[in-house]
């Protein structure tokens, strides 16, 4: 597995199947892992180059000049990999030679970027802040120091704009006169572009073009009128810093059966709209903060009696939620404008109640944006994400803006789609395949934005129907791959990033073995997961249970070793032996059990699913179990019931959540304080360990995760006890008094493996 | 500065006692009491009640406790707006106390304005006056007019005699009341010498119309005939009694039949022909004078025998009312002999010209002022001339200023009043200002159970109740249904089946009192008093100064508005987009980057969708007064500058009212909008495309006026389409009342925004073309008289009439969503009501017939109240009884009224027609019935309605019936007459127009208004200036060979090239300047209006819209006034048999 992670470190690519079936009835026999590749475009790889220079394109298919490409050294010419095209090199290449090669044609760099000094935004970023104030005093309170907070990070010198908003929009102008201004817009009511741009006086002092589209400085308005809504964070601190001391509830009062009037949908439609007009095409972000269901205008969830539940996963099941599809359809148009803008939806969003994040997902996936779910705008998990954002340090993310990712490929392998944050640019061409999988048909998308975590899961599909003849020649018997992410980096350079990949095929009844060598499985798992959440999400009457367990028999019985009917000569190979595994835990996962979560959090897990890269996949699937013990060094332990020991500490990671469970021994000592008594430091220090290694993880997370600390039989416990393995439960036969139990009637994974290897051998 | 006048009791507390003012005008008398036995022994022990004009000097020699007296009655008069100049010169006052004068220039320089609201100087006088104090408004200039009165009011009742005693020959006045004294004084004899100069008038008639002496002639002196008929002169209006002792008094000028013999005038009359109820044109005898009182005895004369003679001691008190305020004059008699003898009583306006025509009918009110009794010997008594000076003591009838008929005794039946072709309407002037010396209005509580009314009708108890078997029960006067008496308000009657408490309670005795309404007249707790302001800031506003101005005014008169945590401001203003004012934050962080100014701005809150629009916060928009004066008045400081490079040539007039109205929806109040110019009528509500497509037509068609010919004219008069209509009744449902402030240079489309304020109880100013220079000061003073006059909120009202008539229609400024009912978001002092009544059945003759109007309101210091006045009239069968009670003033106005109505939606020749017809009907009618001449060539007038045609000549040639007027000018005409109240209703049609070059020439000590003169261009001279005032404009005209001297002295400019068109009239230091600016503030406190100065030269435009003011000029669109009456004269011929 280790290779792969080697690879992994050199290209950011994962894919399940490292060796390719070649053919369209051997890739039919891989079962339902498809060819696949989780690619984190802006990984960070210490290793690798900038150019200085813009890249060599083949001039038929665009294509970068790329290590694979065939070089003669004599006539100056490169043969393109993929479409075979010779291409002459340009003069400035003429002092090539096998000696002299430039960096994009070294063995190692098959990741590579150029930089051209060129191309620069001339707009540093942009950070729109669209507050919610339907909020009680304490958590406005909340809100209001951790906006202040992150405004005093904001670089100084990109542009902010401040919208808040309750029953009305109130559009801030931060670049006032004389007097404070504000503009009010109606919550109700969705604007059009041309209303925004009319009502905000952006022609008060000259006349609007008759023909054309507003768009920025370049067309058609003045830097001063943009200047009114977006100022530089250090010109503009201090008055949002005054806006922020006074803002109030929204001064509409509520019925005490009624939810507050809030219209989320609006004011993104505004912001999009302002951003549209003033900066267009560069790099912006929508940072939403809401503390309550959108109860009014286009995007509401649920109407404003309190009699009327927030919908639900039944609801949404039997198509009785008469907001869902409405509101989606809304923040599809919203996400298809900001696509086009090449802006930035960030959700923030701190409630007890639901928001509509399960609406609001498609915007925030489309246009790469970042979501962050907590319950309180006091709670860490909001506090310090949001740091997150404006942080430049080690745990920096990165965030980039304006990208657009583009795959050339072999011409038997056509791309299915992306699943992940970024909106088709609808390129059609030779390379998309008939079936569509998330963001498909094209070869192009738009990444509006992404940062180093982002991670896409392309879907490929094999076409080349024969069987080919001469197997054996090597040199045929590779796949290219290249990626290529055009991006605005963080210092406003235009960069373009390359990853070339290649991979062998094989083809034939005698590849098996040769396709185990190259699977993934922890992969393949992050790529199951993040197939079944789109499925669950697009496909109707789709039962993802039925569909994970076919999957995995079929699986199984492909590259399983038994013995037909035999259930108990079932052996896999080591490459496959934790897919199992991996397949209970994500059937148990909050990503197909959907019914303990409500939408907002289905939604918000599969967000994060859907741009997190493997390992953090695989930890989404199957937390990791450490335990502390004074027997041992902090050891991985298995995730089940099992694990758990009076004298222990676990440290859960969920991704989401962090868990720190004391076992009743150890917080009994705790209790008594044995920790604070200096011939205990042991103790101390074996509390303090788990602590720390929790921080650590908290540190280089996005969002940060929930980190709770609990004791065996606490409360609290349930956040670990919910991802165990019921191996022991109430009705487990022997039940051994001293140890765990689980009070569930899932079945452990040890039933889920009998009947997997009884149904396999079939 | 005025008011607090030195006299002005120091003691008076500051500003005002809410409770007074609450209470609605009352409050004045509360020194009543007192008031009497000290002014009359202090001053007025000589001075016959000194006239209403009279100068003050008479106080300040008087003893300070009287001084102050006057004085705090003047405070009380609620009166004009403080014209900035409170100059009314007041003898304490040191003539530079002036500067602030100009008040008229608010603008900036002068915070809250000095006068009258401000705290009295401390040094003046005595306690018992500081009730007065009370009175914000505008005191200042009331002192002087108003102070003679007080006292003089209060004499007459104490003792009649002393004012009789009084050395100045009483012209009417005096003579009224030494009615015994002066005995017969020649009157009698006179008329028989003077032959017939009324009759004759007509003969003198200017050559064009040589032939008129024929027609107009009036009864022969001797005829005696129709009392009434010849009206051209002045005989004292109808009814005056008789000469003797008891006309004057009693009678009731319902006919009381003089007893013949009781007196020496009577005898003199020449066989009074008891039986026409019409006097003979008095033939004033020619050395009538003033003093000999005989003039009544002419009129007496003319009385009808029908008269029950009072007996002459009657009330003796009372005797003033009788007088009116047209002294006859002998036609030909020169002015100068006249004058001094008016001199002194003030009767300043009794200018009969030199020329024949001056014989013709003409006003003379009498600057004097008359004592009314509303009933006298259980009998309604005929009220004064709505615009004489007069104080009403109300005996059982509504004083006439909140209820005038246009007849004062009731037809029996429909038919006899179609044949007098006369109207029969109120007026109802609800809250109208009383006199200062007036007693308040008396306030019942009847505590929980409200107070007692008619189970059937829901009359409310009044003194015309008649209560029987033992008090136990009573008729309703209104319905005729017995009701029972509620328990605990049950009385025993007297041996005059009276109640016997019924002179202790007021709404026994009284014809106007109020009640406190209980929680049964509320569907919500009284609203609080909610001022939100709307300012254009539109680029045209902003360049032409209109925003300046508007905020300065703003800022000022916010001072003036009531302290306390119920009076509640907002305030927003508009262009294409609406911005609100967050009152209650104040950025104070801002403070620290130290740019001063900003630190306390106010939140602005634009609400950008004119489309739709909203209101952007709940609270904080409008909030109380004391909370955010500071906030308020930086922002109002700043709004010109905030704005000043705006760019935005829109105005969405419509949106920013709609939104303002939003904010206001909770609570209700005023809702005062200031716009400039280009506004988007139609952006709101309905399809943009056929809205903006209609404006443009109607804007062109508005800006190209047009005028003579297209038939369809009348159709810009109208609103452009339903939407403020509808929007309008919207605002009316919230109790929002919208008052207008336009200042404009261009066509603005009065007649669509006129609908708001109309429907709302609101009123449209109209500063056309504005400019800041000269209208700054004017704007100030409306606004501010606008806010701080009496007034009430979400008032109802409605009028009750005794069985057989009922309410036909009722006109004004209202919202009616129920037949019966109108809805009043506001109602002030100055709007008045017509009511048309009709019959539904016969009236029993000799019954009495009333009228009740109720109006249920809530005070600006959120009392609920319901004013009740009522009005019980006698009924006739008798033609001739109509004739002789009419009521010239409100019958005119009713005309004035019905015209506007039509104007709209007919063509105006027709509309011309009409009125035309009217008049000639009345008149035919007369002549037909009542007038016994023989002489076909003989215009026979009624007495009492003998200026009729002069009005309806003035009328014709006003700017609502003329041609050649701009469309708004004629939409805003339309506007002004339809809450005009009756005393305005003349001067609008026939302005006032005086000589001012020789002020100080006239030494007249009994008026500071110098005498009035024919509206005749022949009174022009060009070496004179004169001043002219309608109420509403007033214009100064400059001869072409004017001394200079006098136009440097009087205007500051030394030759006519130099006449700005923006003037400002300013106080110079010498006697002229201040004699003219105490002329103009004396003006300004009686029409309650500031005047819109204009200044005028001869040979350019201005001069031509001077000269339009002449009504008895030939113009040519119109006959000169001789010419219409030979016109009237032919047409009542042609009808006769």
């Amino acid at each position: 597995m280790a290779e792969f992670l080697d690879l992994e470190a050199q290209d950011a690519v994962r894919m399940p199947w490292n060796v390719v079936p070649g053919t369209k009835q051997d890739s039919s026999h891989c079962g339902v892992v498809p060819i696949a590749a989780v690619y984190t475009p802006l990984k960070l790889l210490p290793s690798m180059p900038v150019l200085p220079y813009a890249a060599l394109r083949c001039r038929n298919c665009r294509s970068v000049l790329n290590p694979f490409s065939v070089v003669d050294f004599v006539a100056k010419l490169w043969v393109c990999p993929f479409c075979l095209q010779r291409n002459h090199f340009p003069t400035h290449y003429h002092s090539i030679s096998d000696q002299n090669l430039p960096a994009e044609l070294f063995p190692q760099y098959t990741t590579i970027e150029y930089e051209s000094p060129s191309e620069k935004s001339t707009v540093p970023p942009v950070f729109f802040l669209v507050v919610d104030t339907c909020l009680i005093e304490e958590e406005l309170g909340f809100l209001r120091s951790a906006v202040s907070q992150a405004v005093g990070l904001v670089p100084e010198n990109s542009l902010v704009g401040l919208i808040t908003f309750g029953t009305y929009v109130y559009v801030h102008e931060l670049g006032f006169g004389q007097i404070p201004k504000v503009y009010v817009v109606r919550g109700s009511k969705e604007l059009t572009k041309d209303q925004v741009i009319e009502q905000m006086g952006f022609f008060a002092k000259r006349p609007k073009p008759a023909t054309g589209v507003i768009a920025g400085v370049r067309d058609g308005l003045s830097q001063e009128t943009i200047a009114r809504f977006l100022l530089p964070a250090s010109e503009c601190e201090f008055t949002i810093n005054s806006i922020l001391e006074e803002l109030q509830k929204d001064p509409w009062p509520v019925p005490s059966d009624q939810r507050a009037t809030r219209c989320t949908g609006t004011a993104l439609s505004v912001a999009a709209h302002l951003l549209g007009a003033c900066v267009p095409g560069s790099g912006a972000r929508i940072i939403c903060f809401v503390g309550g269901p959108t109860t009014d205008g286009p995007g509401a969830i649920v109407s404003k009696n309190l009699s009327e539940p927030v919908r639900s996963h039944k609801d949404l099941d039997k198509d009785s939620a008469p907001y869902f599809h409405k509101a989606v359809k809304f923040y599809e148009g919203l996400a298809k404008q900001l696509v086009h803008q090449g802006h930035v939806l960030d959700l923030f969003t701190c409630a007890l109640d639901q928001v509509g994040v399960a609406e609001l997902k498609v915007a925030v996936e489309r246009t790469g944006g970042l979501v962050v779910l907590a319950e309180s705008f006091g709670h860490s998990v909001f506090k310090d994400s949001l740091k997150r954002v404006f942080q430049s340090d080690d745990y920096d993310l990165c965030l980039s803006s304006n990208g657009i990712f583009e795959v050339n490929c072999s011409k038997d392998i056509r791309v299915q789609g992306i699943i992940g944050p970024c909106a088709s640019l609808e390129k059609k061409g030779p390379l998309c395949s008939e079936t569509v999988v998330g963001q498909g048909s094209t070869s192009a998308w738009k990444m509006c934005g992404l940062d180093k975590a982002t991670s896409l899961c392309l879907v490929f599909e094999i076409v080349k129907k024969e069987i080919p003849e001469a197997i054996g020649q090597s040199a045929n018997n590779q796949f290219y791959f290249q990626f290529l992410t055009y991006y605005q980096h963080h210092s406003g350079q235009m960069r373009l990033r390359v990853t070339t990949l290649s991979r062998r095929w094989v083809a034939g009844p005698g590849s098996i073995q040769d396709l185990i060598a190259g699977f993934d499985q922890e992969a393949a798992a992050a790529v199951m997961a993040r197939l079944v959440s789109f499925k669950m999400e697009t496909e109707a009457e789709f039962d993802p249970i039925r569909w994970l367990d076919k999957s995995l028999i079929h699986l199984c019985s492909r590259f399983g070793d038994y013995q037909k009917d035999i259930p108990s000569s079932f052996s896999l190979s080591p490459r496959f032996s934790i897919f199992p595994q991996f397949m209970f835990h994500l059937r148990r996962s909050q990503f197909v059990q959907v019914f303990n979560n409500s939408p907002d959090e289905t939604a918000y897990f599969r967000t994060i699913l859907n741009r997190e890269n493997v390992a953090n996949s695989v930890v989404m699937i199957q937390p990791s179990l450490i335990s502390y013990s004074f027997h041992s060094t902090p050891e991985p332990a298995l995730l089940d019931v099992a694990a758990i020991a009076a004298d222990r500490i676990l440290l859960l990671d969920s991704y989401f959540s962090i868990v720190v469970f004391h076992g009743s021994t150890i917080a009994q000592w705790r209790k008594a304080g044995y920790h604070n008594q200096p011939e205990h430091v042991v103790f101390s220090q074996l509390l303090q360990a788990p602590r720390d290694d929790a921080n650590a993880i908290t540190k280089e997370r996005f969002p940060v995760p929930r980190l709770v600390i609990c004791d065996q039989h606490g409360s609290q416990a349930r956040f670990l006890l919910a991802k165990l393995n019921p191996s022991a439960t109430y009705n487990s036969d022997i039940p051994a008094p001293e140890r765990e139990i689980l009070f569930t009637d899932d079945v452990s994974f040890e039933v889920f493996l009998d009947h997997l290897q009884r149904l396999a051998v079939q | 500065m005025a008011t607090p006048g030195g006299p002005r009791p120091g003691s008076t507390p500051p500003n005002y006692n809410p409770s007074n003012v609450a209470d609605g005008m009352q409050n004045l008398q509360i020194n009543r009491p007192v008031g009497p036995p000290t002014s009359m022994a202090n001053s007025g022990s000589f001075r016959p009640p000194p006239p209403f004009g009279q100068p003050p000097p008479p106080f300040s020699s008087s003893a300070p406790s009287s001084s102050s007296f006057p004085r705090a009655s003047a405070m009380a008069r609620p009166g004009p707006p403080p014209p900035g100049s409170g100059g009314p010169p007041q003898a304490t006052f040191p003539p530079n106390l002036a500067s602030n004068r100009p008040s008229g220039p608010p603008p900036g320089t002068q915070p809250p304005p000095p006068f009258g609201a401000r705290p009295p100087p401390p040094g003046s006088v005595p306690s018992s006056v500081s009730s007065f104090g009370a009175r914000p408004p505008s005191p200042g200039l009331n002192p002087f007019g108003s102070s003679p009165l007080a006292s003089g009011p209060v004499g007459p009742p104490s003792s009649t005699s002393e004012p009789v005693s009084n050395g100045p020959p009483a012209y009417g006045w005096g003579a009224m009341q030494g009615g015994p004294r002066f005995p017969s004084a020649g009157s009698p004899l006179t008329p028989p010498v003077r032959p017939s100069p009324p009759t004759t008038l007509s003969a003198r008639a200017p050559p064009p119309a040589p032939s008129m002496g024929s027609l107009l002639g009036s009864p022969p002196t001797g005829a005696p005939p129709g009392p009434m008929q010849a009206a051209p002169f002045s005989a004292p209006p109808h009814g005056v009694p008789p000469p003797s002792g008891s006309s004057p008094f009693s009678a009731p000028p319902q006919g009381v039949p003089p007893p013949s013999g009781s007196s020496p005038f009577a005898a003199p009359p020449q066989g009074m022909p008891p039986t026409s109820g019409s006097s003979p044109l008095a033939p004033p005898p020619q050395g009538f004078s003033p003093p000999s009182g005989s003039p009544y005895g002419h009129q007496a004369w003319a009385m009808h025998p029908p008269q029950v003679a009072p007996p002459p001691l009657m009330p003796g008190s009372v005797q003033a009312p009788r007088m009116f305020g047209m002294p006859p004059q002998p036609p030909n008699q020169a002015m100068a002999t006249i004058s001094p003898a008016m001199g002194p009583m003030g009767s300043s306006m009794a200018v009969p010209s030199k020329i024949d025509p001056n014989q013709i009918p003409r006003p003379m009110p009498s600057s004097s002022v008359i004592l009314h009794e509303t009933r006298q010997g259980n009998q309604a008594n005929l009220p004064p001339p709505s615009t004489s000076d007069y104080i009403v003591k109300d005996t059982g009838n509504s004083s006439p200023r909140f209820l005038r008929c246009t007849i004062n005794q009731i037809p029996c039946t429909v038919d006899l009043l179609t044949t007098s072709g006369m109207q029969l309407a109120l007026m109802v002037q609800p809250l109208a200002l009383p006199h200062p010396s007036e007693e308040p209005i008396q306030v019942v509580d009847f505590g929980e159970s409200g107070p007692v009314r008619c189970s059937r009708c829901k009359g409310y108890i009044n003194p015309f109740m008649k209560f029987i078997d033992q008090g136990r029960r009573f008729i309703c006067n209104l319905c005729g249904f017995t009701d029972e008496t509620p328990r605990d308000y049950q009385c025993n009657l007297g041996p005059d089946g009276r109640r016997r408490d019924a002179d202790e309670r007021p709404e026994l005795c009284r014809g106007t009192v109020e009640f406190i309404a209980t929680r049964e007249y509320m569907v919500r707790d009284p609203m609080p008093a909610v001022f939100f302001f709307l300012i254009d800031v539109s680029m045209n506003a902003i360049q032409t100064g209109a925003t300046a101005a508007a905020c300065s005014a703003i800022n000022q008169v916010i001072s003036d508005l009531p302290e306390g945590p119920r009076t509640m401001v907002g305030i927003a203003t508009f262009d294409s987009t609406i911005h609100f004012y967050n009152l209650k934050r104040a950025l104070q962080q801002l403070q620290e980057i130290g740019s001063p100014g900003s630190c306390y701005l106010p939140l602005m809150l634009i609400v950008p969708d004119v489309q739709d629009v909203y209101t952007p916060l709940q609270t904080d928009v409008i909030v109380q007064l004391s909370e955010c004066r500071q906030h308020l008045e930086l922002l109002l400081e700043n709004i010109p500058t905030m704005f000043h490079d705006n760019r935005t040539a829109d105005s969405a007039f419509g949106a920013a009212v709609k939104a303002a109205f939003l904010a206001m929806k909770s609570t209700g109040g005023k809702l005062i909008v200031f716009q400039s110019g280009k506004f988007e009528l139609f952006k709101i509500l309905i399809l943009p495309s056929v809205g903006i497509a209609a404006l443009s037509a109607r804007e062109a068609e508005g800006r190209t006026n047009i005028s003579a010919g297209e038939k369809e004219a009348h159709k810009l008069l109208q609103p452009a389409d339903k939407t403020f209509k509808t929007m309008a009744v919207e605002l009316a449902e919230y109790q929002v009342c919208v008052d207008v402030f336009i200042t404009t240079q261009t066509y603005v489309d009065v007649a669509s925004i006129s609908v708001i304020p109309r429907t709302t109880g609101g009123q449209v100013y109209y500063y056309y073309p504005f400019s800041a220079v000269s209208d700054s000061a004017k704007l100030y003073n409306d606004l501010r008289w606008n806010v701080t006059r009496p007034q009430g909120f979400e008032a109802v009202m409605r009028v009750r009439c005794s069985q057989g008539i009922q309410v036909q229609e009722y006109f004004g400024n209202f919202c009616k969503r129920i037949p019966t009912d109108v809805d009043l978001p506001a109602i002030d002092c100055d709007k008045t009501l017509m009511v048309t009544l009709k019959h539904d059945d016969k009236l029993p003759d000799g019954a009495e017939c009333a009228f009740q109007c109720a109006l249920l309101y809530t005070t600006i210091y959120g009392q609920r109240r319901i004013r009740v006045s009522t009005l019980s009239l006698p009924c006739t069968s008798v033609l001739s009884n109509l004739f002789r009670s009419a009521d010239l003033d409100t019958h005119f106005a009713c005309f004035l009224k019905q015209a506007a109505i039509e104007i709209p939606s007919s063509p105006l020749s027709l509309v011309r027609e009409q009125v035309l017809n009217l008049c000639i009907n009345i008149l035919h009618s007369y002549r037909k019935f009542c007038a016994t001449v023989s002489s076909s060539g003989q215009l026979v007038l009624p007495e009492a309605l003998k200026l009729l045609p002069l009005y309806t000549l003035g009328l014709v040639k006003s700017t609502g019936l003329r041609t050649d007027g701009r469309i708004d000018d004629r939409s805003f005409w339309i506007n002004y007459v339809s809450s005009l109240s009756t005393p305005s209703a003349i001067p609008l049609v026939y302005p006032r127009m005086m000589a001012i070059h020789d002020l100080d020439s006239k030494e007249v000590d009994g008026s500071r208004i110098p005498p009035a003169i024919p509206l005749s261009s022949e009174h022009v001279c060009d070496d004179g200036i004169y001043l002219l005032e309608n109420g509403e404009d007033c214009l100064i005209y400059i001869g072409n060979s004017v001394d200079p001297n006098s136009t440097r002295q009087l205007l500051g400019i030394s030759s006519d090239d130099e006449i700005p068109t923006q003037f400002l009239l300013q106080q110079y230091d010498n006697p002229l300047s201040k004699k003219l600016n105490d002329v103009v503030n004396e003006i300004r406190r009686q029409r309650c209006s500031y005047l819109r100065l204009k200044l005028c030269k001869k040979g350019d435009s201005s001069g031509m819209l001077f000269f339009s003011y002449m009504v008895e000029d030939k113009t040519p669109s119109g006959l000169s006034y001789v010419e219409f009456l030979v016109h009237v004269h032919r047409q009542i011929q042609n009808k006769m048999p």
